[in-house]
């Protein structure tokens, strides 16, 4: 009956009997609360008559499946897969920059990782398409997505490129240098290849996160799941609500299975690396958009 | 027409929305983000599985979906608020689901020793939890709990998209009325974010090295 996740079990001793039927009893009670919220919400909703089925007809059409929620999320995978390899690109020049022997170089790569995390990904999209709107220039609403988000991860990935240099025990690339590495066999031979393991989850886990913002092409009229199914669901003014649902359980069920994917891939791996490389590999805490 | 004043006005009224927002929705999370936690380690069954696929929900749905499904679906049903009431909601709902693991995760980090000791000396559940547990549990919450509200402030500029008048919003209307040049418009409210986040980071980064030093 008692078994609260393992870590946290510390807290408890192991329970008798007098704990284990009070334990019951706040589970029954907290059982109770959480029906009791889900009913209030579920007559709530059905007296606005969200579950009529005359609702639901046009959000789960076929047609609308096919013209509205296929194309709109092969374009979210689209821009979302391009803005990955840029941001890969972009985040490992930076942050080897940041590592450079070069002093100007580091601070130049410093500049550009302080600067982009610190405004909202917002900004590098919308800010350019008000200009170029502004201007008359037209520009497709595409390229502002996949250019705002490439530059805005490529300085996230950077600092997690940095911070998995920098968890390795330095007595690595000294005994690199010790017998005879060049600097930059050093960082090939060496020191990559061990941080890339420590990085890759968290790597990954934020390209999870890129794929959640491309919604953000809604603001540039990119036609992504967000911007069709909106669009769609102002046809149907009827099952508004019911299709923008429709589309909030789409990107909920791919980034849920894809975050799975990561932590299962960082289970794996942690079982594989050595412990002296994954001891100062702290989990960065997980960033919101 | 370029209008200094009146460009001053836009800027003052942005950075204010913004940062009022910010903070306000900041501690909706931070108290619906305690009570996640507690249900994260509650011993009840139910407790935790209502916690779970809350927080599963809020870190798995783009923001931008959220505040749209909140803000322009849930009025269809006859929920009329104030976009700045739907933006405190949404934002709130969203953070909490994140502070919720922040504060978690930061009661896990406390060594098992910590835990043992404090309970082979006799004390209860709630001594152990109040005099040995949480006191180290804050100081490693904290610079998390610091980075979440930095990214809170970059998030609140979603909120333009159902009405609310924070600083992006401000922005457009001063571009496409002319009211000032552009770079003007950009550096202005670029460093508005900066006027926040930077101190944030900074007392971060502080904290992170006191936090450090007390083990």
């Amino acid at each position: 009956m008692s078994n609260p996740s393992k870590s946290s079990s510390v807290l408890f001793d192991a329970l008798g009997p007098r704990g284990r039927s009070r334990v019951l009893l706040f589970s029954a009670l907290s059982a109770v609360v959480v029906l009791g919220i889900l009913a209030y919400a579920y007559f709530q909703l059905n007296s606005k008559h969200f579950f009529d089925s005359s609702r639901w007809v046009d959000a789960l059409d076929a047609l609308v499946i096919e013209n509205t929620y296929i194309p709109g999320l092969l374009n979210t995978l689209k821009a979302a897969g391009l803005a990955s390899i840029g941001a890969l690109v972009l985040g490992s020049f930076i942050g080897f920059g940041r590592i450079s022997r070069f002093k100007a170089i580091r601070f130049l790569s410093g500049v550009y990782v302080q600067f982009f995390r610190a405004i909202p990904v917002l900004l590098l999209i919308w800010i350019p398409y008000t200009i170029s709107n502004h201007t008359g220039t037209a520009i497709d609403g595409f390229y502002f997505v996949v250019v705002g988000l490439s530059i805005y991860n490529g300085a996230v990935l950077a600092e997690i490129l940095r911070s998995g240099i920098n968890a390795l025990p330095s007595g690595q690339a000294a005994a690199g240098h010790a017998i005879g590495l060049r600097h930059g066999q050093v960082l090939r031979l060496i020191v990559f290849p061990q941080a890339f393991r420590n990085m890759l989850p968290a790597v990954l886990a934020q390209l999870v996160v890129l794929l959640k913002d491309t919604a953000l092409g809604y603001i540039v009229t990119y036609p992504e799941l967000l911007k069709m199914s909106q669009q769609t669901a102002s046809y149907y003014t009827q099952s508004f609500l019911q299709v923008l649902v429709v589309a909030a359980i789409v990107y909920f069920v791919i980034a849920y299975a894809l975050s799975k994917l990561v932590s299962f891939i960082e289970v794996r791996m942690r079982r594989k690396v050595p412990k002296a490389a994954t001891t100062a590999a702290v989990a960065p805490a997980p960033e919101p958009v | 027409m370029p209008n200094p004043k009146l460009v001053l006005e836009m800027f003052a009224s942005g950075f204010w929305n913004t940062l009022w927002l910010s903070l306000a929705s900041f501690a909706v999370a931070l108290v619906l983000g305690a009570i996640l936690a507690m249900m994260h380690v509650s011993p009840a069954p139910p407790a935790r599985w209502a916690a779970q696929a809350y927080t599963a929900f809020f870190r798995n749905t783009p923001l931008l979906v959220i505040l749209i499904l909140f803000g322009f679906g849930l009025p269809k049903l006859a929920i009329d608020l104030e976009p700045w009431q739907w933006a405190l909601i949404g934002l709130g709902m969203y953070t909490s689901a994140f502070v919720g693991e922040t504060l978690r995760s930061g009661i896990n980090s406390i060594s098992l020793g910590q835990a043992e000791a404090a309970r082979s000396i006799g004390l209860t559940f709630g001594q152990s939890l109040r005099h040995v547990i949480l006191p180290q549990a804050v100081r490693t919450v904290i610079p998390p709990l610091g980075t979440l509200y930095t990214a809170l402030v970059k998030n609140t500029a979603l909120t333009l998209v159902i009405g609310f008048q924070e600083l992006a919003a401000k922005t457009e209307r001063m571009i496409n009325q002319d009211m000032a040049p552009v770079w003007v418009v950009v550096v202005g409210i670029i460093a508005c974010y900066l006027i926040i986040n930077l101190p944030t980071s900074w007392f971060i980064s502080r904290a992170e090295k006191r936090a450090a030093f007390a083990r």
